[in-house]
């Protein structure tokens, strides 16, 4: 063929060639790269949907257990109230108990007591009578002037004093 | 053969041809003539359609091969390029022009091994520059209306119709020219350069010339210039077609 010729053969078959050649980028390269890339495309979409429903999911289970923990401080702090108060009553109660055993022993011991120096005083009623009779048997029997009579009241005086 | 016949331009020292005919046939009472750019044409469709179908192999979301990372470059490249120069609603058109930069550029790189370029025929690129043509005024009438169109002819002033069509009919002949030009141009410095280095070895008897200069001289006019006037003509071709494109305009 001459140098340069327009030759409509070759333009036709280059035109085929052409179209051909765009058929095959267009089919084997853009179609499959496109339908991959958009996998692609398709699956990091999902993993933001995930991590977006995982991060969802997590927020609302933080939520949930710090509204759980709140319940459980506000219930240990009802417990322990509860706790308190019980231990007070019973606190309160074995005072009483206490107390009241303390006053039962002391008005025990005070009647005890008592009933100790009733009897005390009756046996030196006894005692001191017994005395005065002596003293009176023994004035009977000697004649005393009042100097002995004086000193005998107070010797007698001093023995009721060592009795007692 | 000897240094005055290149000098005069010897036949049968540098002979620059068209594409010779591989065989003929008649379709209708036209003649069709298979020529040598059409088979190496052939060649360069078998072998680029065997590539992406090696690129395109076996492909993953996730742990990609290199080639798959190859493959996803080009075509994002590609996209980014007809996104950028044509504008976002001609996103589907990146395979054509992906397709015609290839074709140009094999058909320009062809030669390294021997075949004859493809766009070193006239034919090839013209038919890429009326495939251009055909495309803009189909935008053109699409885009603006069939009066719209015809009204661009006498605008700004009906006198101005002749040169406006003559702009019109400039634009695949430039195209194709150009490219083709530059192609054979650097063919033909080539073959004129190879001639005559082959003529300085003769005489001197050494072949230091022949080694080495060519390769330099190869990288330039068939990679460089191939690459180069294949990008023109892409760019041309998008540039051309937004511009008669009315979305564009807005």
């Amino acid at each position: 063929m001459d140098f340069l010729t327009i030759d409509v053969g070759t333009i036709l078959f280059t035109l085929i060639n052409t179209g051909l050649i765009f058929l095959a980028f267009k089919l084997i390269l853009f179609k499959r790269i496109d339908a991959i890339l958009e996998q692609r495309q398709h699956e990091v979409t999902d993993i933001y949907h995930k991590a977006d429903d995982a991060l969802t999911s997590a927020n609302a289970d933080k939520e949930k257990y710090a509204q759980a923990v709140a319940g459980a401080k506000e219930e240990a702090q009802g417990i322990i109230q509860r706790s308190e108060k019980i231990a007070r009553k019973q606190g309160d109660a074995i005072l009483e108990k206490a107390r009241q055993e303390a006053q039962a022993a002391r008005e025990k011991s005070a009647i005890e007591t008592e009933q100790e120096v009733r009897l005390a005083r009756t046996e030196l009623q006894k005692e001191i009578s017994g005395l005065a009779v002596q003293l009176a048997e023994k004035i009977m029997e000697k004649e005393i002037n009042p100097d002995d009579h004086e000193r005998l009241i107070d010797d007698f005086i001093q023995h009721i004093g060592d009795e007692s | 053969m000897n240094f005055s016949d290149f000098l005069r331009g010897s036949p049968d020292g540098v002979n620059v041809s068209g594409p010779k005919i591989v065989c003929s046939f008649d379709i209708g009472g036209i003649t069709i003539n298979l020529t040598e750019t059409i088979v190496v044409s052939w060649i360069i469709i078998l072998a680029v359609t065997l590539l992406l179908l090696w690129l395109t192999s076996d492909l993953k979301t996730k742990n990609i091969s290199k080639k798959q990372a190859v493959a996803e470059w080009a075509v994002k490249t590609v996209y980014n390029l007809v996104d950028d120069t044509m504008g976002k609603h001609w996103h589907w058109f990146a395979p054509y022009i992906a397709a015609l930069f290839t074709f140009s550029i094999l058909g320009s790189l062809i030669s390294m091994i021997g075949l004859r370029s493809v766009t070193a025929d006239f034919n090839a690129p013209l038919t890429w520059a009326l495939i251009t043509f055909v495309i803009i005024h189909g935008t053109n009438i699409k885009t603006h209306g069939l009066g719209g169109y015809f009204k661009g002819y006498v605008d700004p002033v009906p006198v101005m119709l002749p040169i406006n069509v003559l702009s019109e009919l400039a634009t695949p002949v430039s195209m194709s020219l150009r490219h083709f030009g530059n192609v054979v141009s650097g063919m033909v410095i080539t073959s004129l350069l190879y001639y005559a280095l082959s003529l300085i070895t003769a005489k001197i008897g050494v072949a230091f010339c022949t080694i080495g200069i060519p390769a330099v001289l190869s990288l330039y006019f068939d990679l460089f210039s191939g690459f180069m006037q294949a990008f023109i003509f892409i760019m041309l071709t998008m540039v051309y077609i937004s511009n008669a494109d009315a979305r564009s305009e807005s």
